[in-house]
């Protein structure tokens, strides 16, 4: 799944994938992402004026990052959101090299990482006059980077993405079924928003 | 004639330093436009968004090619108002 500013690079990868896998463009910005069963995906629509989106764009992934962290922890997995502040020093920390193209080369704010600033779960947002849609990918299992890596046409980009990353499975030191995350961050958003409308 | 940006409230609390990416033009140079019509979508660290017209008008001029990144502030494209 390409970000919406990747669509131009539709045909090339198309012709890399060779049917391997099947492509499509997202509505919100960052990076590629290989989907399957290795990554728990959500989207929430608000509307603009709802508590979680009104405070500008940084400010609106602090909530749906939070909310990740709180429902990891039940899995046993200690991730933390990066508070934006603490990005620059998280880069120059990390041994992980930006790959710029892909959603999980890089990190941006209120995005979950591990204590060595490997990152486990990715943002991002689309934004219109009718309302705000939010999207996050936490990496559940080990993920095909070198599919990922040569479809995108940079293959030497695999290590870095495999070192600069981390699943929850390997967190919690046990297997985490995909359907019981998705179905504890439903129960865990429900409870939210019904509580913080405006 | 108006200046076209992405509005100071998409930029609140973003490193200054940071530019925003012309994902797609939705309008071209001469096109007329209604206030409030969607221009251009625009990427700005990881959110997608759009930027329209702030009134009628016709485009008088694209600044930022489709593509290209801006900073905060800058003009993307140049608004005649219809008088």
């Amino acid at each position: 799944m390409l970000g919406c500013s990747q669509r131009a690079l539709r045909d090339d990868i198309e012709r890399r994938l060779q049917g391997r896998a099947e492509l499509t463009v997202r509505e919100s910005g960052g990076g590629a992402v290989l989907t399957g069963p290795w990554l728990v995906s959500v989207s929430v629509v608000l509307p603009q004026e709802h508590s979680w989106v009104c405070n500008g764009l940084i400010d609106s992934y602090r909530h749906l990052g939070q909310l990740h962290v709180g429902a990891l922890k039940e899995f046993g997995v200690a991730a933390r959101a990066l508070p934006p502040q603490e990005l620059p020093r998280t880069h120059e920390a990390s041994a992980v090299s930006t790959v710029n193209w892909a959603c999980f080369g890089g990190l941006s704010p209120w995005e979950l990482v591990n204590a060595e600033g490997r990152k486990l779960v990715g943002l991002a947002q689309r934004r219109c006059r009718t309302g705000v849609l939010l999207v996050a990918g936490t990496l559940v299992g080990p993920v095909d980077w070198a599919l990922l890596c040569d479809a995108m046409g940079h293959r030497q980009h695999e290590p870095l993405l495999r070192h600069g990353t981390v699943s929850a499975q390997e967190m919690a030191g046990c297997p985490i079924e995909p359907e019981r995350l998705a179905a504890l961050l439903t129960q865990r958003l429900e409870r939210e928003l019904l509580t913080t409308r405006t | 004639m108006t200046g076209i940006t992405l509005s100071p409230d998409a930029w609140k609390d973003i490193d200054p330093a940071t530019e925003a990416l012309l994902d797609k033009w939705l309008v071209a140079e001469g096109d007329t436009v209604r206030a409030g019509q969607t221009l251009a979508n625009v990427v700005l660290v990881k959110a997608n968004q759009d930027i329209v017209a702030p009134d009628d008008g016709r485009v008088e001029k694209i600044l930022v090619p489709a593509g290209e990144t801006f900073a905060q502030g800058k003009p993307i494209a140049v608004l005649k108002e219809l008088t």
